[in-house]
């Protein structure tokens, strides 16, 4: 476990370059190669907020329910979420018709979480991700594809459980509005809380969230990298980090964003996107329109014979008699 | 601006968007996915940046947050991913993943953070003991699997080679074979030419040397004589490993069908006629 800290001021560990601090800029910590230079973020922190803001203290909660009648492989994935966010709240289902609207915000409330990923399975066969930060706070809905869980043997890797991870975006989260939307929602929804009681002091898995095709595809490595000691990588271990898929893995497709929470006006709407349901009547309607294609093929074919008429074959008496 | 007015269309509780949406238009026949029709008749989507922005601004942890609290790294893509090629896909992902770690872990050290796991640091993994196992044992049998696939493909490629060989070997044996013979013949004829005059000379000119010396012959069972037709199985004496429990419950083995032999024992043998004759007459009535 980490090691009890000793100073019992700010919770964070370089909240001492945050800490307001009259005197002059206190001398750098020594180390073994000479001073060390705290990193510049820190050193502009305390020029600019002087001693008026507290240190950041991330009290992220998130609480995780379902709807009824969710299929198992769904549950699985939304088991093994709860397992990856250690802030994270288990509620028990949600039945369909309080899941629209206050019924779910009074339930945040209650349970005194900020934030909440609201699995809506509907048939048995889609699920919607709802991504919601509470009090107010804007609302996505997302279908979820792609679903593998951590059960899969295939998925081979492992890490601690509760152990804060890197969070790794692609750069076209910053070309358009509502996808920057979309990964602040990301990061402080996936983002463990630095101090938070079941956080885990070591980094050892990493998640990716990239956009192609303008879904968000999310994965989620094991970092093996060789090393003897625990805060420094082995000469040239960098290069022979290999990343090991722990799961579970899916992928996003936005469909609205609200304004409010479960609700509100509509923000944004995915023009690419079509419902489940819409699919599989397109595809039944043209099974469907199989049959009568042909029947018109075959109508039409009759109307180009009589249009049409052959002259009489001369050979066609030819063996009548035999 | 299109995106207010709709804003106050719709300023009552959204419903979750389920129903068969009234704007996919999709002709009959014409059409082959309908997927492409969507495109774009719904480009009239609502669109408000500038109330997502400032929703934004609202939620947005402070600017100055360390980054130890948020722990994000940016990628960039690249190129253009095909999603279709699960390969490149995955890839993507994989080096995205990769070359985050390999910034983030640089800050870390920097940092001189305590970010690596000791190898004696046992606490609950997020995946239980027994799935790891399962996982071990699939792979196990994986590697297994493969082993014997290549075992069998050797397999088969050695006996198509040993066969050649045996081909070989065959044709070499029958050569000599006619070869000896030839030579024999030969000898006779030089014999008879020479009238037998030429002396003692009883030994054919059949060049022992030339041939690496007088080979032993290979046979396989060097106890058993050519004209064994039991192949040597006849009498087996000294019983090998529990063959006396084999024996009684696989029948005894062995003896080549000597019953079947036309020797001297067997046409004086009478044992299996029973009632010869009368057998015979009854054929001959019916």
């Amino acid at each position: 476990m980490a090691k009890k800290r000793k100073r019992t001021d700010a919770p964070a560990e370089a909240a001492g370059a945050d800490k307001p601090d009259d005197s002059a800029p206190e001398r750098p910590p020594r180390t073994l190669f000479g001073f060390t230079e705290p990193a510049p973020d820190a050193e502009a922190a305390p020029a600019e907020a002087g001693s008026a803001v507290a240190p950041f203290r991330n009290k992220e909660k998130v609480l995780i329910t379902c709807s009824r009648r969710i299929a198992y492989r769904y549950r699985h994935l939304m088991q093994d979420i709860l397992s990856l966010l250690p802030h994270a709240k288990k509620d028990s289902k949600v039945e369909s018709k309080q899941s629209k609207g206050s019924a779910l915000n009074e339930l945040l409330e209650l349970r005194s979480c900020s934030s909440c990923l609201f699995f809506e399975c509907r048939k048995q066969k889609d699920l919607y991700l709802w991504m919601v930060k509470s009090p107010g706070g804007p609302s996505i809905k997302f279908l979820v594809n792609a679903v593998h869980t951590m059960e899969e043997l295939k998925l081979t890797g492992n890490h601690l459980k509760g152990s804060r991870p890197l969070i790794t975006f692609s750069t076209n989260f910053d070309e358009q509005p509502h996808w920057k939307l979309v990964k602040e929602m990301i990061t402080q929804i996936f983002a463990t809380p630095k101090d938070h009681r079941k956080a885990k002091p070591f980094h050892d898995h990493v998640f990716a969230f990239s956009i192609v095709d303008g879904h968000v595809w999310f994965r989620n490595y094991q970092i093996s990298v060789p090393h003897n000691e625990i805060d420094k990588v082995d000469k040239g271990g960098l290069d022979k980090m290999t990343l090991i898929e722990v799961g579970p893995r899916f992928c996003l497709n936005p469909i609205k964003i609200f304004g409010g929470s479960f609700g509100g006006p509509t923000w944004y709407e995915n023009p690419y996107y079509i419902s489940p349901n819409q699919i599989r009547a397109l595809e039944k309607r043209q099974k469907a329109g199989k049959y009568a294609k042909k029947v018109k093929a075959k109508v039409r074919r009759k109307m180009h014979e009589m249009e049409n008429t052959l002259e009489p074959d001369e050979f066609a008496e030819l063996w009548k008699g035999e | 601006m299109v995106g207010l007015a709709r804003e106050e269309a719709l300023a009552h509780d959204e419903v979750i968007m389920d129903d068969a949406d009234s704007d996919v238009e999709v002709s009959d026949s014409e059409d082959d996915s309908g997927e492409e029709a969507q495109a774009t008749p719904s480009e009239n989507a609502i669109y408000n940046k500038v109330a997502i922005l400032e929703k934004l601004e609202d939620i947005a942890w402070p600017k100055n947050v360390d980054w130890m609290h948020k722990l994000t790294i940016e990628h960039d893509q690249g190129g253009k991913v095909d999603v279709n090629d699960d390969l490149a896909r995955e890839l993507a992902f994989y080096t995205q993943a990769l070359d985050g770690t390999r910034q983030a872990f640089e800050k870390l050290q920097s940092m001189k953070v305590r970010f690596l796991r000791p190898t004696d640091y046992y606490a609950e993994m997020v995946k239980t003991d027994a799935h790891m196992h399962k996982i071990k044992g699939r792979l196990l049998s994986e590697k297994r699997r493969i082993e014997e696939a290549e075992e069998r493909k050797k397999a088969r490629e050695a006996k198509k080679i040993a066969k050649e060989v045996q081909a070989e070997k065959n044709k070499q044996r029958a050569k000599d074979k006619k070869e000896q013979i030839e030579s024999v013949k030969k000898w006779r004829k030089q014999r008879q030419q020479g009238g037998f005059a030429k002396g003692n000379d009883d030994v054919p000119d059949l060049n022992f040397e030339g041939e690496e010396g007088f080979k032993q012959s290979k046979k396989k069972r060097p106890g058993v004589s050519p004209g064994d037709r039991s192949g040597g199985l006849a009498k087996r004496g000294k019983e090998g490993k529990n063959r006396r429990s084999r024996d009684a419950k696989f029948g005894h083995g062995g003896r080549k069908g000597l019953k079947k032999q036309n020797t001297a024992e067997t046409t004086n043998d009478f044992r299996s006629y029973k009632g010869g004759e009368s057998q015979t007459k009854k054929r001959k009535r019916s």
